[in-house]
């Protein structure tokens, strides 16, 4: 046979080209996890592997060590001794600022995992369960106007949030939504809905034209409304669509920059991870250990999320219902 | 299309509630989405105030002619058109690649694969710290590496080079959105029919004969599909490009300047937010007849 020889070529040249796409691949994520296991001093030390690796960036960004800085200085006490000497208001002045100038320089990183979780875990929650219902009405209930919603829905992947952003700005600050950290955290989680609420809708409707409407046949002539079964039959022969869904609703959410930029810039109580995260990259604390930490703890949730339903979210995302 | 009173009773019961079913998604969709589009060309018209109680001022096509002389627009048009052709045909063509060899079997398979949605997955502000480290000029890993293989020098600031940071932001991207090519690629290739191939074997095609004219054949319709959709999405594309570097000046990146940095011009933003729609949308017919004949 000839092709033996070639084929040896072949299976070289495969397995060079897969050892290609995996370094292709993992080559910032390696940097950014060995980093993160290192102390900020040797944050450029070369190779992969730290030499000395600790964990003590994920304890401080976890609240559960303080970092060097507090430790080694006993500022506190310092600082009171000199303010004794001075009169109560300028007293009250100095530490207004002082706490102030501590807040900037903190690392909130629980609370804006917090913030970001909340926002993105509701947002997706309620599209999901206001794409459910517009889906099954699209793909199951027959009504005049049903193709205009379905072609309206897919319409929308035309207008990037770039477009919206100016006008919805302006909307909700005329709303006075922008007024405090609260109503600005609510302006995100309207946005969030409406810019999930198309790809649930067209994932979900996908996934339930694949559900054989034999079964809902049954259960109506069993005596069963149309919302029961969609409760007792839809949903739970969609789940994996459904989990599915609130994963990439959720991801949209969690991700999303351009809108928690323009709303919660001026309340720093109210910060998303992005937002934080970015803020904090251009303050003194722009230390690579612990910025590489705080990106590893923004990675890993969804990225396990998504490993966990990843041969879901394959079909999902091929079903054709993606957008960003 | 029937009209609505036209229809049998129980069709009647039946679209009043599919109706209300949808009504939530459409009416949101409709606030939300379709009014701030008409919204902002309407915006595009005026000087937008921000001050309670000062109107906006009417100032007719001024804003769209303080645009269409402005050499900076200009500039980000352009680069906003190149970084789309890099990133979807450099996306495309890795995202191909990577499928065709991810399509045949070997131990080890899935890990890689699963491996491979990393960069999709992960959110673009983790991703973007990793490559601004192995980036950063004198330490960063990578440019170490390349200025070892005399590809640049050493204390060279690609990121924040406004020169190409461009093409850095376009070679980002390209690694952040391959597997979304890559996933959609595959799930087609597998549903190719084997009968072809082997009828192929028999003709005694060799292995890019049969890529040419099965495989190329099979994939155009989906290929197609996604240059459409990663064309629309790169086009607005904000957070990959920004958080990577400011230096890369997109279109979207100019408006969101204009429009919430420093003094806002929400008018000017507006008009520049109009001219991207508009031009989206010209490119997409266009696109829609010649390539996917629709």
């Amino acid at each position: 046979m000839v092709v033996r020889k070639r084929s040896f070529i072949k299976t070289f040249l495969f397995w060079f080209f897969i050892a290609l796409v995996v370094i292709f691949v993992a080559y910032p994520f390696a940097y950014m996890v060995s980093v993160s296991f290192r102390y900020d001093s040797d944050a450029f030390d070369p190779g992969l592997i730290p030499e000395n690796p600790t964990l003590s960036q994920y304890a401080q960004l976890l609240g559960l060590e303080e970092s060097i800085r507090q430790q080694m200085s006993n500022e506190e006490e310092q600082l009171m001794g000199l303010l004794e000497s001075l009169p109560e208001e300028q007293r009250e002045q100095i530490l207004q600022n002082i706490l102030s100038q501590r807040r900037r320089e903190s690392f909130p990183f629980l609370r804006w995992f917090g913030n970001s979780l909340l926002l993105a875990g509701l947002s997706a929650l309620t599209s999901l369960i206001i794409g459910i219902f517009g889906a099954y009405s699209f793909s199951r209930v027959w009504y005049p106007g049903r193709t205009l919603v379905q072609r309206g829905v897919l319409l929308v992947y035309l207008v990037g949030g770039v477009i919206l952003s100016v006008p919805l700005y302006d909307l909700f600050v005329r709303m006075g939504l922008t007024n405090s950290g609260g109503t600005s955290m609510f302006a995100l989680y309207i946005i969030y809905v409406i810019q999930t609420l198309p790809v649930s809708m067209y994932m979900l409707g996908n996934y339930f034209r694949t559900i054989p409407e034999s079964i809902e046949e049954a259960a109506l002539i069993d005596g069963s409304t149309r919302i029961g079964t969609i409760m007792r039959i839809i949903i739970p022969l969609s789940m994996p669509a459904i989990i599915t869904v609130f994963i990439y609703a959720f991801m949209i959410g969690w991700n999303e920059y351009l809108f928690a930029s323009i709303f919660i810039r001026p309340y720093p109580g109210a910060y998303t991870l992005p937002v934080g995260l970015r803020e904090i990259f251009f303050s003194e604390h722009a230390v690579w250990a612990k910025m590489m930490a705080a990106s590893v703890l923004t990675a890993v949730p969804v990225i396990v999320l998504f490993m966990t339903v990843e041969k879901y979210l394959t079909a999902g995302l091929t079903a054709g219902g993606v957008k960003e | 299309m029937q009209r609505f009173r036209e229809l049998s009773p129980l069709r009647k019961k039946e679209a009043v509630f599919g109706w209300r079913l949808v009504s939530p998604a459409v009416i949101l969709i409709g606030i939300f989405i379709l009014y701030p589009v008409l919204y902002n060309i309407y915006l595009s018209f005026f000087e937008v105030s921000l001050t309670p109680g000062v109107p906006n001022k009417f100032v007719g096509f001024q804003n769209y002619r303080e645009l269409l002389t402005d050499p900076t627009f200009w500039n980000s048009f352009g680069i906003t058109m190149l970084f789309v052709l890099i990133t979807v045909f450099g996306s495309i063509l890795v995202g191909l690649g990577v499928a065709l060899l991810m399509n045949k079997e070997f131990p080890g398979r899935g890990i890689v694969r699963a491996l491979i949605l990393f960069p999709y997955v992960a959110p673009v502000i983790s991703t973007v710290f990793a490559w601004q480290y192995v980036l950063m000029p004198l330490n960063g890993p990578l440019t170490i590496l390349l200025s070892n293989l005399g590809i640049m020098d050493v204390t060279q600031d690609l990121v924040n080079d406004p020169n190409n940071a461009f093409l850095v932001v376009s070679f980002y991207s390209i690694w952040k959105n391959f597997p979304f090519i890559y996933l959609m690629i595959l799930s087609r290739l597998q549903s190719i029919s084997q009968d072809y191939y082997e009828a192929a074997d028999i003709d005694g095609a060799n292995g890019f004969q049969k890529f040419r004219h099965i495989t190329l054949p099979e994939l155009y319709y989906v290929i197609g599909s996604l240059v459409l959709l990663r064309g629309i999405w790169n086009f607005y594309k904000f957070e990959e490009v920004y958080l990577l570097s400011k230096e890369a000046r997109t279109l979207p990146i100019y408006l969101y300047e204009k429009a919430f940095t420093g003094l806002p011009e929400l008018g000017v933003a507006a008009a520049i937010a109009t001219v991207l729609f508009v031009v989206m949308m010209v490119l997409i017919s266009i696109y829609v007849r010649k390539v996917l004949k629709w």
